[in-house]
């Protein structure tokens, strides 16, 4: 009778814990679905990043500025501060932000890429800092 | 019309650019605006043409010299309001057009150009705050070319003039998507040699070929002027606005003034 009752005991706990690792094998399956996902995801980001520093990283010349027509190979988003500062020539990035009507932070960010490129030149005149295009060619005064 | 620069361009030659942005210039000036006219097509240049008979003396400076920096803002403008008796004035802006000067701006680089769009700021900052300038026009060369578009991202609005022929159309309509849309400039067309017997668009009425137009090009379209045959057979360095302003010519395109001040007013 003792025996009987064991054994139902241990049956019991058996079939628990089969039930407990079938539930801990769906998790990790779960989780390495999961894990396949983000890899995805990141191997995407990875790809589009490249794409873009690939695209931002086209220009004529190094250190060269760009000119109307090499604007079109610029993303949208530093274009428009190029073309601001031709009008404006020399600008803090709050200048530049007036005229786009676009945040501080973005033309700051915007026209620290376009330094980063070549692009731009950037000089400090006490606590501000003015983003400008260098003319190549010099003038004759 | 608070002050505006506005590009007169087109993806094709002989569409009527400077006969349309000549004759504007002087609709303008004759209702006592202070107008002021730019001849930014450097290849083909023509505007000294057409006022031959105002220059009296050699011209001093050229819109080239004042783009290598030879001369200042005021220096490079000519006053011809006194000689065509307007009412309002009528600065102008003359390209070279001997033979080497035309090959120096062929000649000129990548990295002179970005110089270039700088003066042409420049130009019409003086123009506008100096000068007291109300509107610039700024005739320019046909399709993409460094002028063209440097005058393109200089301007408030640009004009696109177009026929109705098929070429002229397509070209319009890959110029304004992937240049205006592209670079975000303000754009609108003007059907220019408009005839109601067009193949494409026979029996249609001008409102109508208008839409098609507009359907076409997705842009808005602020005149359609009809083809005449005795301003086609005119020279083209005559002003008919004024020679014969009393010619629906004329009439038609104080039309596209009258909208232009309003769609830049707004």
């Amino acid at each position: 009778m003792h025996f009987a009752v064991l054994k139902m005991a241990a049956e019991e706990t058996n079939s628990k814990l089969e039930a407990l690792l079938a539930k801990n094998l769906s998790l990790f399956q779960t989780i390495s679905q999961q894990l396949d996902l983000l890899i995805n995801i990141n191997e995407k980001i990875l790809e589009t990043q490249k794409e873009f520093l690939q695209g931002v990283s086209r220009r004529p010349d190094n250190g060269i500025p760009p000119d109307t027509l090499s604007l079109l190979t610029l993303p949208l988003s530093l274009r428009k501060t190029v073309m601001v500062l031709y009008k404006l020539q020399k600008a803090t990035a709050e200048g530049i932000s007036e005229e786009t009507k676009r945040l501080r932070g973005v033309e700051s960010a915007a026209a620290n890429q376009l330094v980063r490129m070549g692009y731009l030149k950037k000089t400090r005149q006490g606590r501000k800092v003015y983003f400008y295009i260098e003319s190549p060619v010099e003038m004759k005064k | 019309m608070k002050a505006k620069a506005i590009s007169i361009h087109s993806s094709r030659g002989g569409t009527g650019k400077t006969v349309i942005a000549t004759n504007l210039a002087m609709i303008m000036a004759g209702k006592g605006m202070k107008v002021a006219l730019l001849d930014l097509d450097f290849r083909a240049p023509s505007l000294s043409m057409v006022f031959s008979k105002a220059i009296e003396s050699p011209v001093r400076f050229w819109l080239n010299d004042f783009l290598n920096g030879e001369c200042t803002e005021k220096q490079v403008m000519i006053d011809v309001s006194k000689i065509y008796s307007l009412e309002g004035k009528l600065l102008i802006g003359l390209s070279n057009p001997s033979i080497e000067a035309i090959r120096n701006i062929m000649g000129k680089s990548s990295s002179w150009e970005v110089t270039a769009v700088k003066k042409l700021f420049s130009l019409l900052s003086s123009l506008f705050n100096d000068m007291k300038v109300d509107c610039c026009l700024l005739d320019t060369s046909p399709g993409v070319q460094y002028s063209s578009i440097n005058s393109a991202v200089s301007s408030d609005l640009t004009v696109v003039v177009t026929t109705l022929d098929s070429l002229d159309l397509k070209g319009s309509e890959n110029m304004l998507l992937d240049l205006y849309d592209a670079l975000e400039r303000r754009s609108v067309v003007l059907v220019n040699k408009y005839s109601p017997e067009s193949r494409v668009l026979k029996g249609k009425r001008s409102e109508s070929v208008a839409s098609s137009v507009e359907g076409i090009l997705k842009h808005p379209v602020i005149g359609m002027i009809p083809c005449f045959c005795d301003v086609l057979q005119r020279e083209r360095a005559s002003i008919m606005a004024i020679e014969d302003p009393k010619h629906p010519f004329v009439k038609s395109l104080e039309e596209v003034a009258e909208k232009l001040d309003h769609l830049l007013s707004i």
